[in-house]
């Protein structure tokens, strides 16, 4: 068979199957090119750009966006700073934290869907209505919960904190409900790891004397180890769609040093209708994010290697 | 094993289990008490005082925050609104992106990797960058009669959106699924002379429910709750409302009366506890995981 007619049967192949896949992939890449891969390129053209969305004029202006994002005030390096600060201090805690209750719930014998479902709540509850909640229980005067308890019950607290106008207190408050938010998620995903670990493993350390501890350090650490991966990479991705909590909680106040990228975004396109500089701190966003995964990822690979996996 | 060794096994391993117990109820109340303060406080009458102390378990059962949210007018547009988004959004979209993640598991074509390369590739990307040139497209997709706006404010655009935004990562979690249904079952209706379609209908839809169902509920969930993208695209126009704008709205206009927006809250969120509550031994959770740590 020569060349010619190998490269033709190849065609063929290819056409085949094209025809044959299109009918499944084409309604779906049809939506994916119009409303997501179109938008990311228009997306690009947009920061480059000074964009006007009523009378649609755009005039390519070249990186001036990028430069008055970064270096005209101070605002974007307080939001890039608070989504690293928060995925720093939510992840290890959401972690921790799910990995030891799925960890207690897989061990009793009876009852495990009550507290399932009790702590997955907060995660099936919307964005809004939790913010709404916290925002109430950080109420500025003694009518919020946490100044009730600390100024009038404890008598720990002199004055009422006024918690969500503060810089470090609002950062505070973004931080417990992001971990309260997740917590049950990641508990839910390391649940069902955990049930896929053999029982008889358990059985024999325990019969061996081993200790709840011991049992926990050895045997469950080790084969969820994949999974906390998948948590903590997808926690940490999440952690740069910070947006609802903020904007209810604290608006960015004071002076932004609360605020994150995601709602510096919104402001700049929604309230001051800078689409061009909002456009720039998405890309900047992004790839923050892609660096991020090929990072984590690298570390992960590397430690899959060293324990022989 | 001696009888008397097993007892005290037996023992040590009840008092493990009690203080377990104890250690899980303890934790679940605190983590409870937002919801806690909520229910108490949607029995409250907060008028223009907020109620001193506050509440953490409810004192007297009154209603009337209750009722006056439901006779709200727009309320119930609103409540209206998100049902029928969601649903038709979540058929749609979990009925594409069945089709999806089938061409990309079992039919191969040129080119088929570096495409899935590209919706993994958009997963990554933050959630609205997207929405000021989706906002344009919509806006320029005018040749339905009667639209002068194009698809803003209209529920198709955002049912479009919505639909769109899915795929990517529904084809990515589905394919997982299909993948590990064996080859050899499809076998048995390409002898029966059928194709493509009788193998996705007759073996790989029935056999792959869990993961659809499961799949179904979250995106159910994500739908009921997303806010953002309803602001933007339908947040002008009253008649589109949906639950979570309309609980923002409450506490934008009513900013003392927390029992409004409580209630409505827990209106909001009564048919999401028991959709989970009932679905929850059904949901395959470990496959959630397993494509992203296998791939």
């Amino acid at each position: 068979m020569n060349s010619m007619s190998l490269r033709k049967k190849r065609f063929h192949k290819g056409l085949r199957g094209w025809l044959s896949a299109l009918p499944f992939i084409l309604p779906g890449l049809i939506l994916v090119t119009v409303f997501i891969i179109y938008p990311m390129l228009f997306t690009i053209r947009i920061s480059l750009s000074d964009y006007r969305i009523v009378t649609g004029d755009i005039t390519y202006i070249g990186l001036t966006n990028f430069k008055n994002v970064l270096f005209e005030t101070k605002e974007f390096w307080y939001a890039y700073r608070n989504n690293f600060l928060y995925a720093i201090v939510t992840v290890p805690l959401i972690i921790f934290g799910g990995l030891l209750f799925s960890y207690l719930v897989n061990n009793l014998k009876h009852g495990q869907s009550i507290f399932k479902v009790g702590f997955y709540l907060p995660v099936i509850t919307s964005w809004v209505i939790v913010s709404l909640v916290f925002k109430y229980m950080f109420g500025n005067s003694n009518t919020g919960m946490l100044n009730y308890l600390l100024v009038d019950v404890f008598h720990i607290l002199d004055d009422y904190v006024p918690w969500l106008y503060r810089e470090w207190t609002g950062n505070g408050a973004i931080w417990v409900m992001g971990i309260w938010k997740n917590m049950g998620w990641a508990m839910l995903i390391f649940l069902a790891a955990l049930q896929s670990i053999p029982k008889d493993l358990y059985e024999s350390a325990s019969i061996d004397g081993a200790g709840i501890w011991a049992k926990f350090r050895y045997i469950t650490i080790s084969a969820v180890k994949p999974t906390i991966y998948f948590v903590m990479v997808n926690m940490i991705i999440g952690s740069f769609n910070v947006f609802i909590q903020v904007m209810l909680l604290t608006s960015g106040n004071p002076n932004g040093t609360t605020s994150v990228l995601q709602y510096l975004l919104y402001n700049r396109a929604f309230s001051k209708f800078e689409f061009g500089e909002a456009s720039a701190i998405g890309l900047i966003s992004a790839v923050t994010i892609i660096l991020l995964t090929v990072l984590l990822n690298k570390i992960f690979l590397l430690d899959e290697k060293e324990s022989g996996v | 094993m001696s009888i008397n060794k097993y007892q005290k096994f037996k023992t040590r391993d009840r008092i493990t289990q009690g203080f377990i117990w104890l250690f899980l109820l303890i934790a679940l109340f605190i983590f409870s008490l937002p919801f806690l303060i909520m229910i108490a406080s949607s029995f409250e009458e907060f008028s223009y005082v907020l109620p001193y102390p506050p509440k953490i378990f409810p004192t007297s059962l009154d209603f009337s925050a209750y009722q006056y949210i439901i006779t709200q007018h727009n309320f119930l547009t609103a409540l209206k609104n998100s049902v029928i988004n969601t649903s038709i959004t979540v058929v749609i979209a979990v009925f594409i992106s069945s089709l999806s993640a089938y061409g990309f598991s079992r039919i191969e074509f040129p080119g088929r990797e570096a495409l899935f390369a590209v919706y993994l590739f958009t997963l990554m990307m933050p959630g609205f960058l997207n929405i000021i040139p989706q906002f344009i497209v919509l806006k320029n997709i005018t040749f339905i009669p009667g639209l002068p706006n194009g698809l803003i404010g209209s529920r198709f655009g955002l049912i479009l959106i919505y639909v769109a935004t899915s795929i990517c990562g529904n084809t990515f979690f589905l394919r997982g699924f299909f993948k590990t249904v064996p080859k050899a079952l499809s076998e048995s209706v390409v002898v029966d002379g059928g194709g493509h379609f009788s193998i996705f209908f007759r073996i790989i839809l029935p056999l792959s429910t869990p993961a659809i169902g499961t799949m179904g509920i979250f995106a159910l969930q994500g739908f009921w709750e997303e806010y953002f993208t309803a602001k933007v695209l339908v947040g002008a126009n009253e008649n589109m409302i949906t639950l979570p704008l309309l609980l923002q709205r409450l506490n934008g206009e009513h900013a003392t009366r927390w029992e409004w927006v409580f209630a409505a809250s827990i209106l909001a969120l009564i048919p999401v506890i028991i959709l989970f509550i009932i679905s929850q031994k059904k949901l395959v959770i470990g496959g959630l995981t397993q494509g992203a740590v296998k791939e």
